[in-house]
């Protein structure tokens, strides 16, 4: 009661304050609330779904769009990363696994509304994982690798809760909820654009949102830049709050020169992708926050195609596995920065344990490659070409020369190919080169994953060719153990096989480096290598 | 002078109706050499962490890359003939629409570029040539030499150090407009006009800020062919009678050398200018990487990169257009600069 009297002049105070912030520099308020975020590449639709969509997009649709579930973070030395082990729900207020591991169940949050301020229903949650199964789009190759492969599979039980019956207990199917492609839609607003040669509202869907996510597209430039707008009703991030800055404008900058200057000069915010050497630079001035994360779940590996002669004789791989200068390539390529994938130590020979990527138990030794060689019965060495992409040169370039230089020294003549990207895409996607260097990216980073997807079967990713019945079968059983103790003893089986058999050689990982005004908090690590807006703040 | 007018005109009509064969020619030979360059467009969209064999096709079905080939440049040239240049995979917008937005920023850059060239070039070709042998002129030629042995892309980011890194006067080199202002209402596409047509001075200044860096940069580069042939033929030219016959009539120094001098030397001076300028839009690829210029070189550059066949064969057939329109703008201009070119 005692305050009531003061009740007038605090209303004043607070209308005096009001009119105050109203009146002042509109421009100083709105850059500290903004974030600048400029990167190379750009956003091209606003639903990742759409085939050549690229990884701007797929950030971009994180923070328009909400999924049902997210992945947690955790600390890897010291920095923020994406955590796989731990989903939380972002529109499911909580989520059952049944205990034979083959019904998932979500109860949506009551509060949750779509950017339109209608509820989000279990509904549009079907209709959007109906579309995502069913319509010839990304999302589904990927949700395939969750055992989520139809329509019938997601029930509505009640208008807020919704139940996923899988067909075996997959291990992968909550994680693949999380990912970029199952995104909750609009239904509604989706199927009033949808047309009859296009009932999943694609076309528009590409130029429009309909979400729930914390930001709104504002304006959206292909090619050039998106800028958004923050939703005040969003409540699914940290302690239920609507994301930090209000606008976010997201920014191609193609030259990385020109992408470090800005971030060094205060104009943007927050940068990735920046040259290995820039960012060494910036980091020893001293006055931005860089933060370095081995993308741990990506691997950059020199590849040798299995079928192909000589790389189809064990001996042959296992000499090259021993004549490349890692330590060298390592520097002049990624100037250290990385976490390397060679060079460990087997105490009896056998791996340390079941996680993939592991460090390979190779080093430089040209003694032990010339014996490989001499038992490939090829003493004298062979001729063959080494390729890479024009994108990736920076690093690639570097590396090439040192393997072309190493290799000579035990009679292994390598000419060196430089591809334009598609022209590199189109050949291992033939299978037609014998000796390249490529990296890869799995979202979702479990062991049986990475063996069956990049060594097995006929299809790209397996960019060494292998075809080993025996490791196609333990990763194919691998993946619907439920067993931990017995999922890490394949791993484990084949960890060993990876190193005798060596179809390809992991060099490492390279770093993601996000280099940020020091007063940008909270930069996160994402499984899609971009910057989740929601994940920062400035202090 | 109406007669003069009409022979001009019907002159360019002639000339456009020409012109068609040689675009149509244009439009095919992209067509088959983007099919005949290696590299399978479908495979590199299909690149995502999942895309399969099944991915692969249904781009393939998306860019009409399953139908045999003389099926495709008969859908090609029927879809031009409706005004399609199908759609980008990149920026996933059709191809008129990129090109639309993107052509004017382009020519703004390249307009600004070659006014600042012309300005400097010609007055350097005239000092140059009334005094040849002279220090002004070797300076002159140092000048020039050092312009053009400079590629656009380092003095590009040269001048971004010095004046955008080290001394901050310039705003950052990230496209055509500071991305805190906002844009007036798209009239001409031209931001230096739809600023002042739209009366925002402040905002004008900006994109004019903005256009300083890239447009120098680029100028630098052309200074040098329009000086020299600015000095070459202002030598022919005042080493000729009608020069000796107007000095010796005792003309003024500034008849002399403007109206008789200048005059008959500048015929070259604009074939090369249009020479350069059609090249310039072209060239500019590595300018407008540099600065982030939102401009149809970069996006062609990209495009082909990702064997991205549809911006390709666009950006070609506009770039063959403009260079017939050019040519037209030469011929025209000679007609003014000397009326006994007109005569057939």
């Amino acid at each position: 009661m005692r305050f009531v009297s003061f009740r007038p002049a605090t209303s004043v105070l607070a209308a005096t304050a009001l009119l105050l912030i109203a009146t002042a520099p509109s421009q100083a308020q709105t850059r500290a609330e903004t974030l600048r975020y400029v990167t190379g590449s750009a956003v091209n639709t606003l639903d990742p779904n759409i085939p050549g969509s690229t990884r701007e997009s797929f950030a971009l649709s994180m923070s328009t769009y909400d999924r049902l579930v997210a992945f947690g973070r955790k600390q890897l030395n010291g920095k923020w990363v994406f955590d796989l082990d731990t989903i939380t729900g972002e529109l499911a207020e909580s989520y059952d696994v049944s205990p034979d591991g083959l019904k998932l169940t979500f109860r949506l949050r009551k509060d949750a509304k779509f950017q339109d301020g209608s509820p989000v229903t279990a509904e549009d949650v079907k209709w959007s994982l109906d579309r995502c199964v069913t319509a010839p789009i990304l999302g589904k190759a990927q949700l395939l690798t969750g055992s989520l492969t139809s329509a019938d599979q997601f029930k509505v039980i009640d208008p807020l809760t919704i139940e996923v019956t899988l067909p075996k207990p997959d291990k992968l199917a909550l994680p693949n909820l999380a990912t970029v492609y199952p995104m909750i839609i609009n239904s509604k607003v989706a199927k009033s654009h949808a047309a009859a040669d296009d009932p999943w509202a694609t076309a528009w869907l590409k130029e429009h949102t309909a979400g729930s996510g914390a930001y709104v597209v504002e304006t959206f430039k292909p090619g050039e830049q998106v800028i958004l707008k923050r939703d005040e009703a969003w409540n699914r991030g940290s302690a239920n709050k609507p994301a930090f800055f209000k606008r976010v404008i997201v920014q191609s900058v193609p030259e990385p020169a020109t992408r470090a200057n800005l971030v060094e000069r205060g104009d943007a915010d927050l940068v990735v992708d920046l040259q290995a050497s820039d960012v060494q630079s910036l980091e020893a001035k001293g006055k931005l926050k860089v933060v370095s994360t081995p993308q741990y779940n990506a691997i950059t590996y020199v590849s040798m195609n299995n079928q192909m002669p000589p790389f189809d004789n064990v001996n042959v791989r296992r000499a090259i596995a021993y004549a490349l200068p890692y330590d060298d390539m390592f520097k002049a390529a990624l100037f250290g920065r990385g976490a390397p994938l060679f060079g460990a130590t087997w105490p009896d020979g056998k791996p340390l344990n079941g996680i993939y990527p592991f460090q390979q138990p190779v080093k430089l030794d040209l003694d032990k490659a010339r014996e490989y060689l001499k038992a490939a019965g090829l003493p004298e060495g062979f001729s063959t070409t080494f390729s890479f992409n024009v994108g990736q040169s920076s690093t690639a370039e570097p590396m090439a020369a040192l393997v072309k230089e190493s290799l000579g020294k035990i009679g292994i003549k390598v000419d060196i190919q430089k591809l334009p990207d598609a022209q590199m895409s189109t050949q291992i996607n033939e299978k037609k080169l014998p000796f390249y260097t490529e990296g890869i990216v799995a979202w979702l980073p479990s062991t049986d994953y990475f063996y069956r997807n990049f060594y097995t079967g006929n299809q790209r990713w397996n960019y060494s060719s292998i075809n080993n019945p025996d490791l196609a079968a333990i990763a194919q059983e691998a993946r619907f153990e439920p067993d931990k103790a017995k999922y890490e003893e394949a791993g484990r089986k084949l960890n060993a096989m990876h190193a005798d058999l060596m179809p390809q050689i992991m060099l490492w990982q390279p770093n993601q480096d996000a280099v940020m005004a020091a007063s940008v908090e909270g930069y996160t690590y994402e499984f899609h290598r971009q910057v989740d807006y929601r994940d920062v703040s400035r202090k | 002078m109406t007669t003069g007018l009409r022979a001009t005109l019907l002159r360019a009509g002639r000339r456009l109706l020409s012109s068609l064969p040689a675009l149509f020619g244009v439009l095919v030979f992209t067509f088959l050499l983007m099919r005949v360059l290696p590299g399978d467009p479908a495979v590199f969209f299909a690149s995502g962490p999942n895309a399969g064999k099944e991915e692969i096709e249904q781009i393939r079905k998306q860019m009409g890359l399953n139908r045999p080939v003389p099926e495709q440049l008969v859908f090609y040239l029927s879809d031009i003939g409706h005004g399609n240049l199908g759609r980008s995979m990149m920026t996933g917008q059709p191809v008129l629409k990129d090109l639309r937005e993107r052509l004017p920023a382009s020519l703004e850059l390249t307009f600004t570029a070659l006014l600042i060239a012309l300005i400097a070039a010609v007055p350097l070709g005239v000092l140059a040539a009334l005094r040849p042998g002279s220090i002004v002129d070797h300076g002159v030629r140092l000048f020039c030499a050092l312009g053009v042995c400079v590629p656009t892309f380092v003095s590009g980011l040269l001048l971004i150090y010095v004046f955008y890194y080290l001394l901050g006067l310039a705003p950052d080199p990230t496209g055509r407009i500071d991305v805190f202002t906002s844009l007036p209402p798209q009239r001409t596409g031209f931001l230096s006009i739809d600023f002042l047509l739209a009366g925002d001075v402040e905002g004008w200044w900006a994109a004019c800020k903005q256009l300083i860096l890239p447009a120098v940069s680029m100028a630098l580069f052309v200074i040098a062919p329009l000086a020299r042939i600015t000095r070459a033929s202002m030598l022919v030219s005042l080493g000729s009678d009608f020069v000796r016959t107007a000095r010796s009539v005792g003309l003024s120094w500034h008849k002399v050398v403007v109206t008789y001098a200048l005059r008959n030397a500048i015929l070259p001076v604009i074939t090369i200018a249009g020479i350069v300028f059609s090249t310039m839009l072209g060239a500019n690829v590595l300018v407008e990487k540099v600065f982030s210029w939102p401009g149809v070189a970069s996006y062609a550059l990209d495009a082909l990169l990702s064997s991205d066949y549809a911006p390709v064969q666009g950006f070609v057939l506009l770039m063959a257009s403009l260079f017939v329109l050019v040519n037209l703008v030469v011929d025209i201009c000679y007609g003014i600069a000397d009326p006994r070119v007109s005569i057939e």
